[in-house]
């Protein structure tokens, strides 16, 4: 196991690596004084000069990199090009925000797929599990966006239930809940549909499983049967799938993040780009990447431990 | 859990009970912050960046660096340009050289920092005049000789040469703001996002970053008072959202996209009010006159022809904004009725034909935004008409400032871009930018004409209003006459406001925090 897990940090170690690499080429390609965007119309040649050096623009491109590969490996992310403040701590300020919208989606997607997708297997066949596979397809293939913003325009403008923009008042938990109502519904509901589906193909399987014939023969009742001894076996699957779609929720966040004026971290990238504040981008983008990563190595680990197969097939 | 269960608390009396409580949040409609009129909660189309007078980046910072550092005279809120004093008891223009201030008594900074006196004045604007300090607004300064301190409550500020943008650019704005020479020294010269000292009707208590900036009265302000308790400044940077944000309740007021004015001014929200200002911005298409394809003023002169400006305005903003003329817009000394060139195809083709540029093609740069690419396909269409293929490139907006600036790579290439500049309201703030020394820095169509350069120092001398009038209208002459422009529009400013609401602007659209009151 030891060996197994020294091999498989030493691959996120080296996916990190070249997550930073990538990372950095793109910033270096992307067109755009960041000075003069930075430091707007009225700003001298002196004073866009200054902020390159600050910035170290003005350094060969190797040496730009190798500062921003070793910065970046000591927990040192530069400098908000304006502010001065420490792009780490920008960073985590904003990536709360982030993660509790995801933790909301993933909490619709599971609170609605779960159950639809054990409601189909039920009822296989019938009229009301082709509708939850209609249903299943419709939400995969509706955009985020599109869903962010018809949710904002009939809960919030027109029946004005819940509240449009921002984050909730600081402090106050219900406000934040209310607050956090209709982005994480816009990130979860596609994988609602995700979920159903991967669920349903599960349960079908285990209940045709020999300990389920059994559990039948002996009289327990379809409840006792479908919830604790099928569900239990067939939900596995679906927490590795929740696993990969952290990724995909992440940059459905984004969008949420825009829709809903919330703070996050995706709008402060989003933002960062516009007025090519790189240290910000390449900080933000390399926290949540570090994050992602860290997450699968978890669950590689967790799933390692669990299967000997899988130890010894890396 | 256990005990709950224990105290009769059944599976099923949870689901009725989660049940009725969201039925009754669903029977009261979500309510606005604001609704106790005590919170004025605004949109900004940006956050917070910096709080320093002299290094100050956009609008949004304007208005709170003016509410918490009192300059000594602020706009007049209404339709038309006048100035009030804030901080100044009285000011005065003594002779061409000399503007004689006294401050009014009683105003204090906070965190121990003392009264307010005129050597903060002196402080306060020679440190943006200083060349030493970089400050972007230096040129807003560019006449001060010196800020003279006669007593601690009045002074006299002394000009190198006579400068007649100062009443309506310089000292109704920002750079008349008056900060503690003790608390800025004492924090290494500049303010970042931590106010220090502040001493305006209104106080900053609370920036939460890309979240909100609260502003809370000053209790120590002795004259008259800010509007409401607090004001909630929302980030929203996309004006959608903001309309959104408004209609749902959750803001008092915002600015709105032009295109989206027609629709609130048919059918506005339930206890709103929607405004229409006229914008100081203007909107132009710009040819690069040392691009190599348009390098021969027949061809640029064609393009001007071939462009039906009224249909390009109508089409790009809804029929909400009408055609300008020029760079000044309506109500400012040079501000034109017409242009030299009118939409003529026919005489477009003859120009082309004239100049051997037949089948000509060309790119169109713009910024990735609704309203211009409309207008870049009108465009595209207009001179497809006349024979020339168009290639509309559009970009964000990282990269469109910076596609004309001599440091990159592309300004050479530059052949056709759509461009929006706003400005202040003196007509100087907007011929700037086309003079000799911004080429290739804002002046992309590297238009380079000595006429108009002396033109441009003659009208910040000129304080006959005939006289700069018939200067200013003189430039954009020269400016149509090159064949680099083909103006489009000043735009109008559009906002929306709750009916509890009077809110306090500029004439041309932008608002004064401070001058918000309840109705």
């Amino acid at each position: 196991m030891l060996n197994y897990a020294i091999k498989r940090l030493g691959l996120s170690v080296a996916i990190v690596s070249l997550a930073m690499f990538l990372l950095f080429c793109m910033i270096y390609l992307v067109p755009g004084d960041p000075a003069s965007v930075a430091l707007g119309p009225r700003a001298t040649d002196a004073m866009k000069e200054a902020l390159r050096v600050k910035m170290g623009l003005d350094q060969p491109i190797w040496v730009q990199f190798m500062n921003f590969f070793m910065g970046a490996w000591t927990g040192d992310l530069g400098e908000e090009v304006l502010s001065g403040r420490p792009v780490l701590d920008v960073v985590f300020e904003q990536l709360p925000y982030t993660l509790v919208l995801i933790a909301g989606g993933i909490s619709w997607s599971v609170a609605l797929g779960i159950p639809l997708g054990c409601w189909a297997a039920i009822k296989r066949g019938s009229l009301a599990d082709r509708m939850v596979g209609i249903l299943s397809v419709a939400v995969i293939a509706v955009p985020s966006f599109v869903i962010a913003i018809y949710a904002l325009l009939i809960f919030s403008v027109t029946l004005r239930w819940l509240p449009a923009i921002g984050a909730g008042e600081p402090g106050d938990v219900g406000d934040q809940l209310i607050h956090l109502i209709l982005p994480s519904l816009a990130v979860g509901l596609g994988w609602v549909g995700y979920i159903a589906r991967m669920v349903r193909a599960s349960m079908l399987e285990v209940l045709e499983a020999s300990h389920i014939r059994t559990a039948r023969a002996f009289g327990l009742p379809d409840r006792t049967i479908t919830y604790r001894y099928a569900l239990t076996i067939a939900i596995l699957p679906t927490i590795t799938l929740l696993g990969v779609g952290i990724g995909q929720m992440l940059s459905s966040a984004v969008f949420a993040e825009i829709v809903f004026a919330r703070p996050g971290v995706g709008k402060l990238v989003y933002d960062a780009i516009l007025t090519r504040n790189f240290p910000v981008v390449t900080g933000a983008v390399l926290v949540t990447t570090v994050i992602f990563v860290l997450l699968n190595l978890i669950a590689d680990l967790i799933v390692g431990a669990l299967d000997p197969r899988v130890r010894s097939s890396f | 859990m256990t005990q709950l269960l224990k105290a009769g608390l059944t599976r099923r009396s949870f689901i009725a009970s989660t049940g009725a409580f969201g039925a009754a949040s669903m029977a009261f409609p979500h309510m606005a912050i604001s609704q106790d009129g005590k919170i004025l909660t605004v949109r900004s189309y940006s956050d917070l960046q910096i709080l320093d007078p002299a290094f100050r980046l956009s609008l949004p910072e304007d208005d709170i660096i003016r509410a918490i550092y009192p300059p000594l005279i602020e706009p007049v809120s209404g339709d038309t340009w006048k100035w009030k004093t804030v901080a100044a008891a009285s000011m005065e223009q003594l002779d061409d050289l000399t503007i004689a201030f006294t401050l009014k008594e009683g105003m204090g900074f906070t965190d121990g920092y003392g009264e307010v006196t005129s050597d903060d004045v002196k402080f306060s604007i020679e440190r943006i005049a200083d060349p030493a300090n970089e400050s972007p607004y230096a040129g807003d300064w560019a006449a001060l000789k010196e800020v003279e301190v006669k007593d601690k409550l009045s002074g006299l500020i002394h000009l190198k040469n006579k400068f007649v943008p100062l009443w309506t650019t310089t000292l109704p704005t920002p750079a008349s703001c008056i900060l503690s020479r003790k608390a800025v020294e004492e924090i290494g010269g500049k303010i970042e996002t931590t106010p220090v000292a502040q001493s305006g009707q209104y106080l900053l208590s609370e920036w939460v970053p890309k979240q909100r900036t609260i502003l809370k009265r000053n209790p120590d302000w002795k004259h008259e008072p800010g509007g409401f308790e607090e004001i909630h400044i929302i980030p929203i940077e996309d004006p959608a959202t903001a309309e959104r944000g408004f209609e749902s309740g959750d803001l008092d007021y915002t600015w709105t996209s032009v295109s989206s004015l027609p629709r609130l001014k048919e059918n506005p929200p339930a206890g709103s009010v929607v405004l229409e200002k006229p914008s100081l911005a203007y909107v132009w298409l710009g040819m690069n006159q040392d691009n190599e394809t348009l390098k021969d003023v027949r061809i640029r002169r064609a393009i001007q022809h071939a462009i039906d400006r009224e249909v390009v305005v109508d089409a790009a903003y809804f029929g909400a904004a009408s055609v300008g003329n020029g760079i000044i817009a309506p109500g400012l000394p040079g501000s034109r009725d017409s242009v030299t060139y009118d939409y003529d195809p026919d005489k477009a083709r003859a120009l082309l034909a004239d100049a051997g540029a037949e089948g000509l093609s060309v790119t169109l740069d713009i910024l990735n935004q609704s309203e211009r690419l409309t207008a870049a396909q009108v465009i595209q269409a207009n001179l497809a008409d006349v024979g020339i293929t168009c290639e509309i490139k559009q970009n964000d907006s990282g990269t469109f400032w910076s596609l004309g600036s001599k440091e990159g790579d592309y300004f050479m290439d530059l052949q056709l871009v759509l461009s929006r500049f706003s400005m202040q309201p003196d007509p100087s703030w907007a011929t700037v930018w086309f003079t000799p020394e911004q080429v290739g820095v804002w002046n992309w169509e590297r238009f380079d004409n000595a006429e108009y350069k002396d033109l441009h120092d003659q009208g910040l001398v000129e304080s006959d209003p005939t006289k700069r009038d018939e200067i200013y209208k003189k430039m954009q002459s020269l400016m149509d006459e090159s064949g680099c422009y083909v103006f489009l529009t000043h735009e109008v400013v559009g906002a929306i406001h709750k009916d509890t609401v009077v809110p306090g602007l500029k004439p041309n659209g932008e608002s004064l925090l401070s001058d918000f009151k309840p109705a």
